[in-house]
């Protein structure tokens, strides 16, 4: 059985249609990446799946329907989110962020959950105690990827981390999200327009455009399909 | 500040607020002292409420309650001060339990508007019901907690006992993992909701804690001033304790308690020129929002830390940095 399972997704924004027909599966231990341009729908769809918008369609976790649920009770399901734009607690330190994300699990777990957050990130660990409004963008990335961490989810979703980051950043958050899966057994739902790198992560994609789905596969198969080469990895 | 030398201030403010009573006769600054105490209960109860994100108007609606709730007690049925002071405060939380859930869903402008009309429906429901409120002639002759206490000096005391306790709630509230959702919350309420926050139970519980505690220092400013009038719970009343806040500093429970010691004393300070005080008031609110917009607690932070700073090292930046409490 899929650990996540869409179908027949629809998210309206009055008159605007965000996604369409959107289904999907992740399996457990899978990174799936889900693909598209600006207003192609891949946040409609995260946020359609964490409760944040109502949606038609359904929306399954380990088998138990999430509609209904607002996002902490989603979220407390197994479902870590690091949102569109690096979003932190600007005013918090970098310890109280990650803290604020483990704030469903039992207090005497968090000291370990937070050492090993800065071991995967260890520029974290050096800036423990300054405000996360004042970190670089990359950091910025890596305190919201750790703070969705935090709760020891089973599924993360990432909504374009490698938005407005230099290449060198955007290439060691790929490997730190490698390892981290390797270690913890995570799914991963990576919504992303960098196709290239995200496909690269991937085993399955999802290719979005204008809230529908375009095509769907093996991320190997997608990264040599002429269409696909053409209109979204620019070569 | 090293752990000893907080334990030393700690010990040495306390010595401070329980022995100058003793070192002074005039009785009216023990009555300013007992408003001090008084006031330092509402600004840092609504303190709680600001540090979620959201500017309440409407505090000294539950300030009402409590008064009304805690007189009418005593002096219609009859029962002793400390079950009307329950019943008032009780009254102020049964309140905010009521309405927290439907306001608190607002945000901004939305919520500061609909808190400034609930405080004023208030406020014209005691105005109206003049069988029960004695409407706008409110309630004279209002008994003193006990007879001992209608010595200002007494009644310092108990103020004194009743703002420690508020305080430290306060303090043990935002220093906990609770308060540090709360500063999450008011960060980002969407992004603490995505986090694991319970975002709207969170608000209320805080709205509910803050306003009981409004609805017990009005039970206490009630039996002190021994009149009550609808005019004690008006929208300028709310609106002070927010000023108190602002001149203080929003960022910590310090800036409430500054504020609120500030905005009782100014007043007195300005006797000799009650025509013009409140252009003063402005003036002064003014120039905080405009210089320092962190507050008083700010700017005292920042001049210490260019004081403790080595010359060469740069000054850290004036911005809120909401961890400290």
């Amino acid at each position: 059985m899929p650990k996540l399972s869409v179908e027949g997704l629809k998210v309206t924004y009055g008159p605007i249609v965000g996604t369409e027909g959107v289904g999907f599966t992740i399996d457990e231990g899978e990174t799936v990446a889900l693909i598209g341009s600006n207003g192609a729908g891949k946040s409609s769809t995260l946020k359609a799946i964490l409760g944040m918008v109502t949606y038609e369609g359904r929306v399954t976790y380990g088998g138990e329907d999430l509609k209904g649920l607002k996002p902490s009770k989603v979220m407390r399901k197994g479902i870590g989110f690091s949102p569109e734009g690096r979003r932190v607690f600007p005013q918090l330190s970098v310890l109280d962020n990650l803290r604020v994300g483990g704030i469903s699990r039992p207090q005497a777990e968090l000291p370990e959950r937070i050492e090993r957050i800065y071991g995967y990130f260890p520029r974290l660990k050096e800036r423990h105690s300054q405000a996360a409004g004042s970190l670089s963008g990359g950091e910025q990335q890596m305190l919201a990827i750790g703070r969705a961490l935090m709760s020891k989810p089973s599924l993360i979703m990432l909504d374009e981390p490698s938005l407005g980051l230099a290449p060198v950043i955007v290439e060691r958050i790929g490997e730190v999200l490698t390892e981290i899966q390797k270690t913890e057994g995570l799914s991963v739902l990576l919504a992303e327009q960098n196709a290239t790198w995200a496909l690269s992560l991937s085993k399955r994609a999802v290719i979005l455009d204008l809230g529908r789905i375009r095509m769907t596969g093996d991320a190997e198969k997608l990264l040599d399909d002429p269409e696909v080469r053409r209109a979204y990895l620019g070569i | 500040m090293t752990q000893a030398t907080k334990i030393t201030g700690g010990v040495l403010a306390a010595v401070v607020l329980v022995v100058w009573p003793w070192l002074t006769d005039d009785r009216f600054l023990h009555h300013v002292g007992v408003l001090i105490m008084l006031t330092a209960i509402g600004a840092s109860s609504l303190h709680l409420i600001i540090r979620t994100g959201h500017v309440s108007l409407c505090h000294a609606a539950f300030m009402a309650f409590g008064a009304y709730g805690s007189v009418l007690t005593v002096m219609s049925l009859g029962l002793p001060f400390p079950v009307g002071l329950l019943v008032g405060t009780g009254a102020a939380a049964l309140l905010a339990a009521t309405i927290g859930p439907i306001v608190l869903r607002l945000t901004g402008k939305y919520f500061v508007l609909i808190t400034f009309l609930f405080g004023e429906v208030v406020r014209m429901a005691i105005v109206e019901n003049v069988a029960l409120t004695g409407g706008s002639n409110g309630i004279f002759n209002v008994p003193p907690p006990h007879p001992i206490f209608l010595d200002t000096k007494a009644y310092y005391y108990l103020a004194l006992a009743f703002a420690a306790f508020a305080v430290g709630l306060c303090a043990r509230i935002l220093g906990s993992e609770f308060g540090r959702a709360m500063n999450a919350i008011r960060d980002g309420e969407r992004l603490a909701e995505c986090s694991g926050v319970p975002v709207i139970r969170f608000k209320v519980i805080v709205f509910i804690i803050a306003c009981a505690l409004a609805g017990m220092q009005g039970s206490l400013m009630a039996h002190y001033n021994k009149v009550l009038s609808p005019e004690n719970f008006s929208g300028i009343i709310s609106l002070n304790l927010v000023v108190m806040n602002v001149i203080g500093g929003m960022s910590s429970l310090w800036g409430a308690l500054i504020g609120a010691v500030f905005m009782v004393m100014l007043p007195e300070l300005l006797r000799g020129y009650v025509n013009i005080q409140h252009i003063i008031f402005g003036a002064i609110l003014f120039a905080t929002m405009a210089f320092m917009p962190g507050g008083i607690i700010q700017a005292a932070r920042h001049v210490k830390a260019m004081l403790s700073a080595k010359p060469d090292a740069p000054a850290p930046p004036l911005a809120r940095t909401g961890a400290a409490e």
